[in-house]
């Protein structure tokens, strides 16, 4: 029983190890399972470890134990705790022939005798093991195995016989009270739905949001996809913030060193370190936001924006047929307004890149040196245009590193107005950057390159 | 089953012990308490600032009657400071004075070879337990009769020491490379308590019960307030705990805290007040909050909230 009500906790997105289910068994065996709330109070102290867990887990919870409800003995028998009662409900034993079970069914009709009948049910459920249940396209499938467990096929055929028989009460009567079980079977396995597939729908759609091209994400499906981003970029600071501290201690300063122990008899305790100034790299961002990449634009920003929660010392640039500054925007402004400020602002003109590439040579040319990487994301699609593929090259040449993503894919490239063949001569990486995986791979290199 | 009902009944233990000791514990913080003395586990407290959490710690250390031994964390800690030292001033003091030992002992040998040997005979006197400055960490492993550890806002440490800590926390253990492992005797019972200023990592957090503190309800405060400060009258801390619940539901910088609301209670009856009236409470409204902005927020609402109070 508790490993279904964790497999029903991990369903709704709760993290529960190997390790943290032994102590759930372990904290059983001390608290036992007649209390409800001490039971609920002592697991949510093993098992739920965030504030939104314990949220999550209290309403999992409910739901888990209101269904278990009809079947104390059974859970006794499962946990083996007291093998007395075993016999008494003899049914959960799997050894049992069907046809036993079946004249149980059709037994269990005949008397009404509701618990028991939910006993059954309950039994039966965990045989044709409904907690694997998925869709839910397959509440039917379940269903019918449930019933069919519990010896339906009996049932119908004595239905059949009854109503051969012509004997209209009877067959009325076993009718109606097969329906009724129908319904509680349905409602279990509804309630397992629930359960076990609370979260696997959202999941999913995270999972396909990944993969999808960025341009073809629709607009209800935004707050997601920030989402997603946003973890994304949560990922890679932690990772990086880590390698620059470590990266912080130097080589030992023999010299003040042994100033610094004279006060030891000369004996070096204390050791001081050489501390290395890392000479933080300069980045320059340069996105595209006009209209032919009207729809990967806010991704481009957005994913600007996390790289500006991870590399210090950005500076980006957005342009269509004129390039701004939006640094300033993007540090002081939550993502939202910042992204529609930036596209208000300098998209929904046509692509000049010659323009753009001109200009941002003319704004930050002289700041450009050995440590600077310069990043740029567009199509290269620039009309027909100036490409501006020379002021690029002198670009490249005073920079570390040209890096160019684009959001179409390679096959797409130098076809019409698109101008990558000019581009890729001056560009250290060009890269086709079209799902978050892409944005993934791509930052955590830069961020790497970056130390 | 009895083993069931012994739980109840050793939890409903708790929660009485713990209040004698000025501590009102929900059954969530009792039933924490219990657990974490079953299963040897530590406790992590998560819950805004100023619930109890630290409290908790106190009132558990003198409910078991243990000593408390408290390590505060901050950015930078590390092993020297939260484990062990050596006495590097004694180490150099004694090889001071027993120099002339030394040469002593050194002198009738024939070579160097075997004076060096001679030597490593006493090196690793300088390097036992009784040169080694225990630590909070060490000093809790150490305890004869077992300790409260409470290992406070771990969340301001660094990850490097959250990991190190992962050994103590599992089998009460620690090694230090020049004795080798020390393990407990009797292990601590062991809080650590975090603000959530960042998420505290998975491994550390399977290690440990989690118990989450959300601020009392109205019921729960009154008991509190009864209890830590008795010479207050029922009318007055009925009236300032609706006051301050009321002002939990605005939107707030930082919302008060259950000490807050007994610093105001003391501010109050200090001031020889009766009941909550506008003037004072606009006075000292900065014992409640911290911010000129929640201040100015709830100023206008003192009226509204005095009169839901005092019904």
């Amino acid at each position: 029983m508790i490993y279904n009500f964790i497999k029903a906790l991990r369903a709704s997105n709760i993290r529960i190890s190997a390790a943290e289910t032994m102590e759930a068994i372990e904290t059983l065996n001390h608290v036992g399972l007649f209390n409800r709330q001490l039971l609920k109070d002592s697991l949510s102290l093993v098992l739920a470890k965030t504030r939104d867990d314990k949220e999550i887990y209290s309403s999992c919870f409910d739901l888990f134990f209101t269904m278990e409800t009809p079947e104390p003995t059974e859970i006794i028998a499962q946990d083996a705790l007291d093998n007395t009662l075993m016999p008494k409900n003899e049914q959960s034993d799997s050894g049992n022939s069907q046809n036993e079970r079946s004249s149980s069914l059709l037994e269990l009709l005949e008397r009404p005798d509701q618990m028991a009948l939910a006993e059954n049910i309950a039994i039966a459920a965990q045989q044709v093991q409904l907690s694997n249940i998925k869709i839910f396209t397959q509440r039917g499938i379940y269903a019918r195995r449930i019933l069919e467990h519990m010896g339906v096929n009996e049932l119908e055929r004595k239905i059949h016989d009854l109503a051969r028989a012509g004997e209209e009460d009877a067959y009325n009567n076993l009718k109606f009270r097969k329906a009724q079980t129908l319904e509680s079977v349905l409602e279990l396995v509804d309630k397992n739905l629930l359960l076990y597939t609370a979260n696997s729908g959202a999941n999913l759609r995270q999972e396909i949001l990944e993969k999808t091209p960025l341009a073809q994400v629709e607009t209800r499906d935004f707050k997601t996809m920030h989402e997603l981003v946003k973890k994304l970029s949560k990922r890679l600071i932690s990772i990086h913030s880590r390698r620059r501290r470590k990266a912080k201690r130097g080589a030992l300063d023999v010299r003040q060193t042994i100033r610094k122990n004279m006060q030891f008899d000369g004996v070096l305790f204390n050791t001081v370190w050489k501390k290395v100034q890392i000479d933080r790299p300069k980045v320059i961002a340069v996105c595209d936001v006009s209209g032919s990449v009207a729809q990967t634009a806010r991704f481009l920003l957005m994913f600007l924006y996390s790289v500006h929660e991870i590399i210090p010392k950005v500076r980006s640039f957005a342009f269509s047929n004129q390039l701004g500054e939006i640094t300033s925007l993007f540090e002081e402004m939550p993502i939202e307004i910042a992204l529609n400020e930036a596209i208000n602002q300098w998209g929904m003109g046509s692509t000049d890149y010659g323009g753009a590439l001109h200009e941002l040579e003319r704004l930050v040319g002289n700041e450009i040196d050995s440590k600077t990487t310069v990043l740029i994301l567009g199509d290269g699609r620039s009309n027909y245009g100036d490409p501006g593929h020379l002021a690029l090259k002198r670009i490249h040449l005073k920079s570390k590193s040209v890096m160019w993503l684009n959001p179409e894919p390679r096959t797409f490239w130098n076809t019409g107005d698109s101008e990558m063949n000019k581009f890729n001569a001056s560009c250290d990486r060009v890269e086709s950057c079209r799902s978050i995986r892409h944005l993934e791979r791509i930052v955590s290199d830069i961020a790497r390159r970056t130390v | 089953m009895t083993e069931a009902s012994n739980a109840d009944s050793a939890i409903s233990a708790i929660k009485e012990a713990l209040k004698g000791h000025d501590y009102i514990a929900s059954q969530n913080i009792s039933t924490a308490v219990y657990l974490a003395q079953k299963l040897s586990k530590p406790i992590l407290v998560e819950g805004p600032p100023g619930v109890g959490k630290t409290e908790l710690a106190k009132a558990t250390a003198l409910l078991l009657d243990k000593p408390m031994i408290r390590l505060q964390c901050y950015e930078g800690l590390d092993e020297s400071k939260a484990l062990y030292e050596w006495k590097y001033g004694k180490q150099l003091l004694y090889t001071q004075v027993l120099k002339e030992k030394l040469s002593e002992l050194t002198s009738n040998s024939e070579s160097l070879k075997q004076s060096v040997e001679k030597l490593h005979e006493f090196d690793d006197t300088f390097f036992s337990t009784d040169f080694l400055e225990p630590r909070p960490l060490l000093k809790a492993l150490w305890a004869e009769q077992g300790a409260v550890l409470l290992i406070d806002e771990i969340d301001k440490s660094d990850l490097e020491f959250e990991a190190f800590l992962l050994e103590i926390l599992q089998d009460y253990q620690i090694s230090i490379p020049e004795i080798g492992t020390v393990t407990s005797t009797v292990p601590p019972v062991v809080f650590l308590t975090s603000n959530n200023t960042r998420e505290i990592g998975d491994a550390l957090k399977r290690r440990c019960l989690h118990l989450y503190i959300p601020f009392p309800d109205s019921k729960l405060e009154r008991e509190i307030v009864r209890s830590r400060i008795p010479n207050v009258e029922e009318t007055l801390e009925k009236q300032i705990v609706t006051f301050v619940q009321e002002v939990r539901e605005m939107d707030l910088k930082k919302v008060p805290a259950v000490s807050e609301t007994l610093d105001w209670a003391k501010a109050l009856i200090l001031l020889n007040v009766r009941n909550l009236e506008t003037n004072i409470v606009r006075s000292t409204l900065n014992v409640l909050l911290k911010f000129q902005d929640d201040i100015e927020h709830v100023e206008p609402e003192i009226p509204t909230l005095i009169r839901s109070a005092a019904r």
